[in-house]
């Protein structure tokens, strides 16, 4: 555990020295709250349940795509940048295990990805207050907390896999960045779809995503496991 | 401290090294030569336990390989074939990050000594992508120095620098060489390899040759000593028959003579020379160096042992 906790602080280290991934930490749950908050003021005065339903499913997708998108920049550049600056071999070279390099590398992005997301969603309903003179309805309910609590760790940990996968066969960041938003599209299709139907979310509905993502990111990272081996990093990686 | 036994590695089709025994001495500094593409990287990737073995086995600081890999990665610090530091990071950062890593007791004190020895102390918050060439390799053998290993694996340690860093790399390299480390230098510069290393291993997929510098060279060459003659008379190599020449060749106005013992010997040939009449000019050793050894072995014009 220490060594995970040490990469863990050299990961975020490095991060908070990259403006790329800065900028997309900052920049991108700042412009989903805004969205947000853009929906439920527009559906606050709409007297059609159905129009108004689909206005508030929308802003919770946008909390939703927060911790799938976030870890994508964060994965790709930690990766990435191992490779170009050779220091993939050196860390190889400690008593660290494939695993537990596995998993520092997995939670140097879905930390932030969901400590963003939540403080996102804390500043989304700080903001409501004085906005639209409160919680806006619907929000904090059962399906909405277990979106966001329950469904942003699955989302992460699926969009960690993908872009661990993607990157230990890339070589440019960017690259391995556009790749792996392409491979997390199946997990937020769902969300987008749902954000306009007229029918408020509900449990049976969030159960049944997370189930999928469970099993998605099951299958995902058993896959990124196995690429995360020495001998596979030294002798396959590009 | 290192031990290999018919060590074997393949990738598909392609046998990167082929059945190396290898013994190495603790305190030794041992050479690894040879081309690139080799085999040197994959040997060293087996015996620092990044990668396994095909077939054959190995000890590494007393330490079966595949069964302590663990442990023999805590007991082996290793400089790859480019120096591999966060370039984000300052040099400090690096080191403490390394130390960290190894569960080094006090990685503070730690980098702070190995910055001062490397002369580094002064630079150690500035980050480690603005440092020149050759002192990103300073900081990248603190590295591999920091948990204090046993043996030190040296890839290409001088590779890609220019020739004031590069001597500045050999002569930390001469200082570690005092405390009792192991040193496995893998290097295809041989001038390099000729100075710093008491034994080396010429190697080509498989072991070529192994020894001391000196002795590799006696043993193929054996010990040569050139006269050379004012106008030598035709046939005078036919002429001198003295029974301790091995092997006499002219060349041009010189004499090649191959001798057993040059010290003792060198007084009567002189002699004998001057009895002949010869007019000599020069006597000297005719020195041979690792790269004439290397060329040779390599293009397979010796047998090696």
């Amino acid at each position: 555990m220490p060594r995970i906790r040490v990469i863990l602080l050299k990961e975020w280290r490095e991060s908070l020295r990259n403006k790329m991934i800065l900028f997309g930490a900052i920049f991108l749950p700042l412009v989903m709250v805004g969205a947000a908050e853009v929906m439920v003021y527009q559906g606050r005065g709409i007297d059609i349940p159905g129009a108004q339903i689909a206005l508030f499913n929308t802003a919770l997708m946008y909390f939703l795509i927060l911790p799938a998108i976030i870890p994508l920049a964060i994965a790709a550049y930690s990766i990435i940048g191992e490779k170009e600056q050779g220091s993939l071999e050196p860390l190889l070279a400690t008593p660290i295990s494939d695993l537990e390099l596995f998993l520092a590398k997995a939670l140097a992005s879905v930390i932030p990805a969901l400590v963003l997301t939540w403080l996102s969603f804390g500043l989304f309903l700080g903001i409501s207050f004085p906005l639209v003179g409160g919680i806006p309805p619907h929000v904090l309910t059962a399906p909405w907390i277990a979106a966001i609590f329950g469904l942003s760790p699955l989302l992460s940990l699926f969009s960690v896999g993908i872009t661990l996968l993607v990157s230990s066969r890339a070589t440019d960041a960017r690259a391995a960045y556009q790749v792996s938003s392409f491979g997390i599209l199946p997990a937020i299709v769902p969300l987008i779809i749902y954000s306009s139907q007229k029918t408020l979310v509900n449990l049976g509905l969030v159960a049944l995503e997370g189930l999928v993502l469970i099993v998605a990111s099951i299958i995902v990272l058993y896959f990124a496991i196995k690429v995360f081996r020495r001998e596979q990093i030294l002798t396959r990686w590009k | 401290m290192i031990k290999t036994d018919k060590l074997t590695r393949r990738f598909g089709e392609i046998t990167a090294v082929n059945d190396l025994n290898l013994e190495v001495e603790k305190g030794e500094v041992f050479g690894f030569l040879g081309p690139n593409g080799a085999g040197k990287t994959t040997t060293i990737r087996m015996l620092t336990a990044l990668i396994a073995p095909t077939s054959g086995t190995a000890q590494v600081a007393q330490l079966e390989l595949g069964r302590d890999n663990r442990d023999i990665r805590r007991r082996v610090g290793v400089l790859t074939e480019t120096p591999g530091l966060y370039k984000r990071l300052s040099a400090i950062d690096n080191l403490l990050f390394f130390a960290r890593l190894y569960g080094v007791p006090s990685p503070e004190k730690q980098a702070e000594r190995y910055l001062r020895l490397f002369e580094l102390w002064d630079r150690r918050d500035h980050l480690a992508g603005s440092f020149s060439k050759g002192m990103r390799q300073k900081l990248a053998i603190a590295r591999a120095l920091l948990h204090e290993p046993q043996i030190l694996f040296l890839d290409e340690p001088t590779a890609g620098l220019d020739p004031e860093a590069a001597k500045v790399v050999r002569d930390l390299i001469e200082t570690l060489r005092t405390d009792e480390r192991t040193i496995f230098l893998c290097t295809h510069n041989l001038d390099e390899a000729d100075r710093l290393c008491d034994r080396v291993a010429l190697f080509k997929t498989r072991l070529v040759a192994v020894g001391e510098p000196q002795e590799l060279k006696e043993r193929l060459y054996g010990r040569r000593t050139v006269i050379h003659l004012v106008d030598p008379a035709p046939g005078i190599e036919q002429a001198l028959d003295l029974p301790f020449i091995k092997r006499i060749e002219r060349m041009d106005d010189a004499l090649v003579i191959s001798l057993t013992d040059p010290e003792k010997e060198n007084p009567a040939l002189v002699k004998r020379l001057v009895e002949m009449g010869a007019k000599i000019q020069f006597v000297n050793e005719l020195r041979v160096s690792l790269e004439d050894l290397y060329l040779d072995l390599m293009e397979g014009n010796h047998a090696a042992n």
